[in-house]
């Protein structure tokens, strides 16, 4: 093992821990029943995930890439599939077979583990829920170095529902069975819409969740904030000629480029990002027919984007506020004003009904993410008035995109966070499952 | 854990009636800080002070010690990591002597002992205890007098070079765990302990002494002087014959 320095997706936390690349299953299973430190271990896929959940300082750190394996199951649309393989291989895999993931993220380099361990969502999510809704089965292994199925009903469901949005704190997932959906295109028909301000953005994204299964709104966080922006709204295509013009292999869109690494400078400033928002709030509107691909995952053309604010990185602040609390929108936005925190990436959507998973984040209302270079003045003070202003309404914060958060807002946001302690603690009695994130909020 | 903005949960100022040690308390980020472990002669003096500089939600534990009962040191640091990780540790132990010739015989064995022996010895016990956590920072408080030896304080100086000597070695050695040094070298601070000395040019408050210590620890510098200016002045320290510099640094 080596003593490697980790970041995560924000790149705002750095962690040295040993990392652990197990050659097989068994290497893994041996290492985990005798592993004894007090810092213990934690399983990473492709540290996505924007602060300390897969950063485990002065531990180890489990790579899941060598639980690679995809097996389609014939004529049932389920696929076995390894806690290694990203969200991007699995599509493409799918398309191939006219199957696709119904939840899919922004990006397409989310490794199925992570998937489930931070239960992720996409611009369906007012239809098909989190992702934990396509999963059938966890294969799951625990801190005595048993392995287990797990199931969404039956007596395994408890273990099963504390694994999804469990943040890698239950197990290690090493693979899952998920549901896939027919799909014969490869293509989105979508729909953007150019909006002035806050109020014709949630007229239009609540109007657009009856008739599109995909709806998000690009949002401008710079000049006025008064909340202009994109609204895009999606359906999958059932036009033949669809197939032809895009299909799987293609659906890249031509290039994926990599953001070049220049000494750590940050290419954010009130400057670059008002011309960057000026210029895509003026873009043609899409219409018509679009890949998947670059439909879904718009910012994996560019690899590496996260170093476009530089040595210091960004956070990303993500919470879900319930309906009637739209004021509490145009609160954040005016705060950000304030607070001169310009964002190219503001995200806007209506979330439908949560998942009976205890951590999970999405449930019924608003999420808005933006994200935030940290060296703003006030930004910490302002960011916990936020979150306590949330709790008040109810709200809550994706841990997942976490990296500061107070430890005591947690439980006012995840109420159910006791109930998962004690699934938890009883799923691992050592304590050997630990995170950054999980010393830095208590969460066990 | 220290969180995306460099707050710290869990700090120990070690000399807490420092009152550059609580200049630095009073610069750090507050808002995530839980836990405070007040170590001093006097931890509930330091305690009264702190109250004041401290949000009430943070937690204070007193920890009474004597800096050069050096068998009692491991004790001391066992405390600070009981109850989870300590992210940023402030030794601020240091003396003068009473004496007015500073480096009369008579001063020399406590300045020695307090701001090298002991200070160097809980370094070193806290960044062994920091490397099982794999992060943190330990914050000296060296001295400019360090720079070179002069007529009026050689024994202070030595005894602060000896310090800084040994946190540049271990901060080397500690490239790669984590674990981080940070070398402090104010000049002449207004504080209790100078107050009987006249002031030196370049005096500065300790309330502008922590804000570059807090700023040395956000950046992860490893040597900050304060006030910054002193750092070329350091440099032509070092550089001018020994002749001129024995002249000039009389200060009677």
């Amino acid at each position: 093992m080596e003593n490697i320095e980790s970041t995560g997706w924000g790149r705002t936390l750095r962690s040295n821990s040993l990392e652990f690349q197990p050659r097989s299953l068994e290497e893994l299973q041996d290492f985990v029943g005798t592993h004894e430190s007090p810092r213990g271990v934690i399983a990473h896929g492709l540290r996505r995930s924007y602060g300390d959940s897969s950063l485990n300082i002065g531990g180890v750190s489990v790579d899941a890439a060598f639980l690679s394996d995809l097996t389609f199951q014939q004529g049932t649309g389920m696929v076995t599939a390894g806690a290694g393989v990203s969200i991007g291989t699995l599509e493409k895999a799918s398309l191939a077979r006219g199957l696709f993931p119904p939840v899919v993220p922004g990006t397409g380099l989310v490794s199925i583990g992570g998937a489930i361990a931070a239960d992720i969502h996409g611009k369906s999510h007012h239809i098909t829920g989190s992702f934990s809704s396509c999963v059938k089965r966890i294969h799951l292994l625990y801190a005595d170095g048993e392995i287990r199925d797990l199931f969404p009903e039956g007596p395994t469901a408890n273990h099963f529902w504390a694994t999804v949005g469990g943040l890698g704190l239950t197990g290690m997932i090493l693979e899952a069975d998920l549901q896939l959906i027919e799909m014969k295109q490869a293509s989105v028909v979508v729909e953007e819409t150019r909006v002035n301000n806050l109020d014709e953005m949630l007229t239009l994204l609540s109007a657009s969740d009856k008739g599109f299964q995909h709806t998000v709104a690009w949002i401008d966080l710079s000049g006025d904030f008064r909340g202009r922006g994109v609204v895009g709204k999606g359906n999958y295509s059932t036009q033949t000629s669809a197939v032809e013009k895009s299909s799987p292999d293609k659906s890249k869109d031509g290039i994926s480029l990599p953001f070049p690494n220049i000494a750590g400078i940050s290419f954010i400033n009130k400057y670059t990002v008002r011309a960057f928002n000026e210029m895509w709030f003026r873009k043609p509107l899409a219409k018509g027919i679009s890949s998947i691909d670059s439909f879904m995952h718009p910012l994996d053309r560019i690899q590496n984007w996260n170093r476009i604010y530089g040595r210091r990185g960004f956070l990303q602040y993500q919470f879900v506020v319930p309906e009637g609390n739209e004021d509490f929108l145009a609160h954040v936005l005016a705060t950000m004003k304030d607070l001169g925190a310009v964002s190219f990436l503001g995200v806007l959507k209506r979330f439908g009904e949560g998942s009976p998973a205890p951590l999970s984040f999405p449930k019924p209302g608003w999420t808005l993410a933006l994200d935030i270079p940290p060296q703003l003045g006030n930004l910490e003070q302002a960011l916990n008035s936020l979150d306590s202003q949330l709790c008040a309404r109810d709200g809550r914060i994706y841990l997942v995109k976490d990296a500061r958060l107070k430890p005591e807002f947690v439980p006012l946001m995840y109420p159910r966070l006791e109930e998962w302690r004690t699934i938890r603690n009883n799923m691992d009695p050592r304590g050997m499952w630990q995170s950054d994130q999980s010393r830095r909020l208590k969460l066990c | 854990m220290l969180n995306a903005f460099h707050s710290p949960q869990s700090v120990a100022l070690i000399g807490a009636t420092s009152e550059i040690g609580q200049s630095i308390l009073k610069a750090l980020p507050q808002d995530n800080l839980e836990n405070c472990f007040i170590v001093a002669r006097d931890p509930k003096r330091g305690a009264k002070a702190l109250a004041e500089i401290l949000p009430d939600r943070t937690k204070l534990t007193k920890v009474g010690f004597h800096a050069e009962k050096t068998q009692s040191h491991q004790g001391i640091v066992d405390q600070l990591f009981a109850d989870g990780d300590l992210d940023i540790a402030i030794i601020a132990i240091g003396v003068l002597g009473n004496n007015p010739d500073l480096n009369a015989a008579a001063n020399a064995l406590e300045v020695m002992n307090v701001n090298y022996v002991a200070s160097a010895h809980l370094m070193l016990l806290i960044a062994e205890r920091m490397k099982l956590q794999g992060h943190g920072q330990i914050e000296i408080i060296s001295s400019f007098a360090q720079t070179r030896p002069r007529v009026d304080n050689f024994v202070y100086g030595s005894s602060k070079a000896g310090l800084d000597f040994m946190a540049r070695g271990l901060n080397d050695q500690l490239e790669g765990t984590g674990v981080s040094i940070c070398i402090l070298r104010p000049g002449f601070v207004r504080t209790r302990m100078t107050k009987f000395l006249p002031e030196a040019p370049f005096t500065v408050n300790s309330d502008a002494v922590g804000k570059l210590a807090v700023k040395l620890l956000k950046d992860g510098q490893p040597i900050g002087y304060a006030p910054s200016i002193l750092k070329w002045l350091a440099l032509i320290f070092t550089l001018l014959p020994k002749n001129v510099f024995r002249k000039i640094s009389k200060r009677k």
